[in-house]
């Protein structure tokens, strides 16, 4: 403790820029596990929470995926003997700010039943005639009654009488506000944007047709709730989820299950990243301090009381950045929970409230504390060891730096050869069993493979970068006979404090390959999707977003369409999650006979003519490539689908690639899903158009067709297009974000490289100067040594990228996304970042170059 | 353990291997009594330096013994060595070796600190001892902020803060000017005198070592002349006045 103020405090201070360097480390590292996990849990919490707050007293809720169900199941379930009470709910979410005049975000609006439901909820009025609530006669005898939470209400400056316009899908309609609810957990679900609307109602404006969403169901008294979810899922069958209201929070969490383990990973990247740049930092520090540790171990401080002073440090280092980083991470979730629920609701439509508080859960911040702190003094257990070993006989020897002894250099050589080795072993091994290899021990020893050449290349980084620096000094020597020399030999000098730079920017480009890698072959393979699957003109849907299903179409514009002149063909696709496996997974049902002669897809398995046939004659079904890979499904596979109208057991006639769903998705015949789910909506109609019309007037005469009786939003192709392209790029945007600061990352350690070499060679740049050197080729050497470094950072960075690229796509294409992307090297991305990071390493270099040539020379000079 | 040799060698060799194997020492064997002061004397690279540390516990011999109050030093481990260190020897370096972001106060609290001293404790001692080498007026200035010979000074003070029954100085004079050379030295003779320890100088200038009770010349790494001589002091009065400060009775 007196150690690390007497000794460490002074070195901290007079070295303010490398400790906040260090530190930085840490918050960074910190603040992005924090942020990242901070934004989940807010977004999976809202959800929950929302769950919840709906559910009330509700003990079990009665679901079969998001297909809906009929009517007359609401019989059975009341009927069953565990059951004291059963009521039907719709849930529809409405975009109040597709409105002209008043936006007010998102809406959340229950369909309910009033006779029965105050059984389950509360709906106590805060204003308006109680007779509402106490008569539901009243609320059913209008149509258009619409109770708000007092939250949204007041929000928006909205009274009892008010008239409030939504999007439904019989186009917009005026609703009344015939009560403003008291606030209790009900009305504050969704961020207090509720609203309540009579079920039969909501049938209608959503077109749910003679279908609910849900039961929401409370157990007998002396029941228990094992006992009653037993009896319905025997009386209803699989095709029927029956679990808890907290089932749904689980769902929700297994559906984003590849957006999680992406957060994941990009959490442990940044507190990789800032486990190196303390790791730097205390490297170069232990070089630097050689001399005060000589002093210290001459004075009779044992090796044990130097190893704690370095660790002691690393720990208060830890402690700092991580409450840096808590905070940091917390200010920065709020961004990231926003661009989070944008991501759910477009890609997973799944539309979010906009106004939830921000989860902070104080275990996960004290875990991040513990993580930060532990993060910190893994980084510097080695240079603390390094220290602790310092000779103090070397040590108090003046003007000696540390290289790299031979010993040691031989010694990374064998390991390293030793762990690659192993690394190939392991990527090699698992084919030779290839039935095994989707199996858990395969995925083991691929990861371990993938951790050791990590492992491996930063073992070599010194030596890579020392062969590399004597490379160059060939090059920098023609280039500058002085500078070029000095620089060149600086690197030589010293590899320890070249390499940790080299090695931060080398992981760094590689995450940035690997990124820029996946992202190139994504785009690729969804472009070249979106050209077979997405070939009609006009896409007719319910509600802006592809994506949201809340809201759908009757049947009967299918036909209404095709009627429309100019139109030559309409396919109408219904498409709905269901859980397959426990899994949530999407169920698509096509007009599969319509679909082979307009889109007609080469299935990776399976012979395409036969699989158009049996799939449209009802024989079987098609699944995605990345649900076969995930699920390990292959071709003539049997698939057991629980349906509301019993279990649908037919093979897989072809699998296809197709991007729909990140989690898979099964293609069934409609004529087989109105069979089997009974739900004849509809979500999306294609519509292809006769040769020579004009698709502006088609879409004009769609538009007018519907106006005043549905709300209808027409994209042409191009836009359907560009949209998807759009989610894309929010997709990678997230992981842009880290590329940022992982290029940032290495910028710092080339400014802490430079300085720490700036004060290692005081003596020689002095010598130079007084010898006549002109302060602008002190200059040109510091720039030199950047460029140098950058120049060596860059070529390892891509060398080791290209390798991690390969495991990052296998990665993606067995854990992730079950996406099988061709390899192919991002040079576009690598070309662009050349220049990019060689102007990044000159800024890092402008500031050390100038404190070299302002640095007093007499200073300089006695420097001991 | 208590004997009457302080410090002994029993043919110690020590080689250094590198592009060109250096014997330093070369089979030195060699007595020091307790309490006497010893200059080593020698041309550059004759292995004074060296001979320094391996008494000091710094370095190991590659053979030979060396014993420290009785204490054989090739069977310690690294922290029985350190322990020797903290426990037995003071050192003083040409160059001072003081840490630039301390004060003179915490210099010299340093080694007390190591051994965990309570800070109330390490900063009387501390006191005592800078005003022992008369720089009390200094405590809390930096090492940059004094001339040479106050900062070798301090280290001397430093050195002598755990009252080590062994004070091991190496040129400790070689960085300062004649006069404060022989300003430094009067105080060690005069510690020397006060703390009954055993000194050991290396020095290369003849009128420190001829100072001294004993001169031992080194020559490529082998002992080639060892005078012992009746203590020449100028004068016990001389220093009394200079230093102000009395032997202990
Ligand atoms: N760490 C080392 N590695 C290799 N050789 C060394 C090392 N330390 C000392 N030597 C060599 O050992 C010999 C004795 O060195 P030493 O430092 O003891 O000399 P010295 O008498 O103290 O010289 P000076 O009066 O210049 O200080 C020299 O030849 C020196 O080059
Ligand atoms: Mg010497």
């Amino acid at each position: 403790m007196t150690l690390l103020r007497l000794i460490s405090w002074p070195y901290f201070r007079r070295h303010v820029l490398r400790t906040l360097l260090t530190v930085a480390g840490i918050v960074l590292g910190v603040a992005v596990f924090v942020g990242m996990h901070t934004a989940n849990h807010t977004v999976l919490d809202g959800f929950s929470r929302t769950v919840d707050r709906i559910a009330g007293k509700t003990e079990i809720q009665v679901t079969a995926g998001e297909t809906g169900f009929d009517e007359e199941i609401l019989d059975k379930v009341q009927s069953a003997s565990t059951v004291r009470v059963a009521v039907p709910v719709i849930e529809a979410v409405v975009d109040t700010n597709a409105i002209d005049h008043g936006g007010q975000g998102n809406l959340l609006i229950l369909g309910i039943d009033m006779t029965g439901d105050r059984s389950l909820r509360d709906y106590d009025l805060e204003s308006g005639e109680d007779a509402v609530i106490d008569d539901p006669l009243v609320f059913l005898a209008q149509p258009d009654s619409l109770m708000l939470s007092k939250e949204f209400a007041d929000k928006n400056h909205i009274t009892v009488g008010s008239r409030l316009p939504l999007g439904t899908a019989e186009g917009e309609k005026p609703f009344t506000v015939r009560g403003v609810m008291k606030s209790s957990a009900l009305t504050s679900a969704f961020g207090g944007n509720l609203a309540v609307m009579d079920i039969y109602a909501a049938q209608k404006m959503f077109g749910r047709g003679r279908t609910f969403d849900r039961i929401d169901l409370a157990v007998r008294p002396g029941r228990t709730i094992a006992e009653c979810e037993r009896e319905l899922q025997t009386m209803l069958g699989p095709g029927f989820q029956v679990e808890p209201p907290s089932g749904r929070g689980q769902q929700f969490e297994a559906m984003l299950a590849a957006y999680s383990m992406m957060v994941n990973i990009s959490s442990a990247f940044a507190l990789f990243i800032g486990m190196f740049i303390i790791y730097n930092s205390f490297a170069i520090a232990v070089t630097q301090r050689r001399s005060e540790i000589g002093i210290l171990r001459a004075l009779g401080a044992t090796r044990r009381q130097i190893r704690w002073l370095f660790l002691g440090e690393s720990a208060v280092t830890g402690l700092i950045g991580s409450i840096g980083g808590v905070v940091f991470g917390v200010v920065i979730a709020r961004g990231i929970a926003a661009s989070i629920g944008t991501l759910i609701s477009d890609v997973y439509g799944q539309t979010q409230s906009t106004t939830e508080a921000l989860a902070t859960d104080p275990r996960l911040l004290g875990v991040a504390l513990v993580i930060g702190i532990l993060t910190s003094l893994v980084a510097a257990a080695i240079p603390a060891r390094n220290a602790a070993r310092v000779d103090p006989v070397q040590a108090l020897q003046k003007g000696k730096y540390q290289v790299l002894s031979a010993g040691e250099s031989r010694l990374r050589a064998m390991l390293a050869a030793v762990l690659g080795a192993i690394a190939l072993v392991c990527l090699v091994a698992p084919p030779l069993t290839s039935a095994s290899r989707q199996a858990g021990g395969a995925r083991a020893l691929f990861y371990l493979g993938f951790s050791l050449v990590i492992v491996v290349a930063l073992l070599l980084s010194p030596l890579l970068s020392l062969g590399l620096a004597k490379a160059l000094r060939p090059l920098l020597t023609r280039l500058r006979p002085v500078e070029g020399v000095l620089a060149a030999d600086s690197l030589i000098q010293a590899p320890r404090r070249t390499s940790a730079s080299v090695a931060a920017l080398m992981l760094s480009l590689t995450l940035v390959v690997a990124f820029a890698g996946m992202a190139r072959a994504s785009y690729d393979s969804i472009i070249n999707w979106m050209q077979t699957a997405l070939n009609p003109d006009l896409f007719v849907m319910p509600s802006q977003s592809i994506v949201v299903r809340t809201i759908r179409f009757p049947p009967s514009v299918g036909p209404d369409i095709a009627a429309i002149p100019g139109v030559e063909r309409v396919q109408t696709v219904r498409d709905a999650r269901i859980v397959f496996r426990k899994t949530p997974i999407m169920l698509v049902a096509i007009e599969v006979a319509s679909m082979a002669q307009t889109a007609q897809r080469v299935p990776v398995a399976g012979n395409a003519d036969q699989m158009y046939r049996r799939a449209g004659a009802g024989e079987g079904l098609i699944v995605s490539d990345n649900l076969a890979l995930l699920q390990h499904l292959s071709l003539g596979e049997m698939l057991e689908i629980p349906a509301p109208n019993g279990l649908v057991r037919l093979p897989i006639v072809g699998i296809i690639v197709d991007f729909s769903d990140q989690q898979g998705t099964i293609f069934v015949d409609r004529r087989q899903f109105l069979k089997y789910w009974g739900d004849d909506s509809v979500n999306v109609v294609r519509v292809y158009l006769k040769p020579g019309v004009q698709m502006p007037d088609v879409r004009q005469r769609i538009l007018e067709r519907f106006a005043g009786q549905r709300q209808v939003f027409v994209l042409t192709n191009a836009e359907l297009k560009a949209y998807i392209l759009r989610v894309t790029d929010q997709w990678f945007g997230l992981t842009s974000i880290q590329i940022a600061v992982a290029v940032l990352v290495a910028i710092l350690g080339i400014v802490n490289t430079l300085t720490v070499s700036i004060t290692d060679r005081r003596r020689e740049l002095g010598v130079l100067q007084a010898v006549g050197g002109l302060q602008g080729q002190i200059r040109r050497t510091i720039w030199l040594e950047a460029l140098s470094i950058a120049v060596i950072g860059l070529t390892l960075g891509f060398v080791l990228g290209a390798i991690n690229l390969y495991y990052i796509l296998q990665i993606v294409q067995y854990d992730i996304g079950g996406m099988r992307l061709d390899y192919e090297f991002p040079y576009p991305t690598m070309l662009a970042l050349v220049p990019v990071m060689l102007a990044a390493a000159f800024v890092a270099a402008i500031w050390p170059a100038e404190s070299a040539v302002r640095g007093s020379l007499v200073e300089a000079l006695e420097y001991e | 353990m208590s004997t009457a040799t302080a410090i002994e060698l029993d043919r110690v060799t020590k080689q250094f291997e590198g592009k060109r194997n250096v014997m330093a020492l070369d089979s030195v064997s060699l007595a020091i009594p307790r309490g006497e002061m010893v200059a080593i004397i020698g041309p550059s690279g004759s292995g004074k330096s060296t001979l320094l540390n391996l008494i000091g516990g710094l370095d190991r011999p590659s053979a030979g013994h060396v014993r420290v109050d009785g204490e054989e030093l090739s069977n310690l481990s690294d922290d029985g060595l350190t322990k020797v260190r903290r426990d037995k020897i003071g050192f003083i370096f040409q160059f001072f070796n003081l840490l630039p972001t301390l004060s003179c106060l915490e210099n010299v609290g340093l080694p007390l600190h190591l051994r965990g001293w309570t800070r109330k404790k390490v900063d009387e001692r501390a006191r005592e001892l800078l005003d022992l080498v008369q720089l009390g007026a200094r405590m809390q200035h930096l090492p940059d902020e004094l001339s040479g010979g106050e900062r070798q000074r301090v280290a001397i003070a430093r050195a002598l803060s755990i009252y080590p029954p062994i004070l091991l100085a190496d040129e400790p004079t070689g960085n300062l000017d004649t006069h404060t050379g022989a300003e430094i030295l009067t105080l060690i003779r005069d510690l020397h005198a006060r703390l009954k320890s055993t000194v050991v100088i290396v020095t290369h200038d003849m009128n420190v070592a001829q100072s001294c009770e004993r001169t031992i010349a080194l020559r490529d790494g082998a002992i080639v002349e060892d005078v012992r001589r009746r203590a020449a002091s100028p004068g016990e009065d001389v220093r009394r006045k200079h230093t102000g400060v009395g032997a202990p009775e």
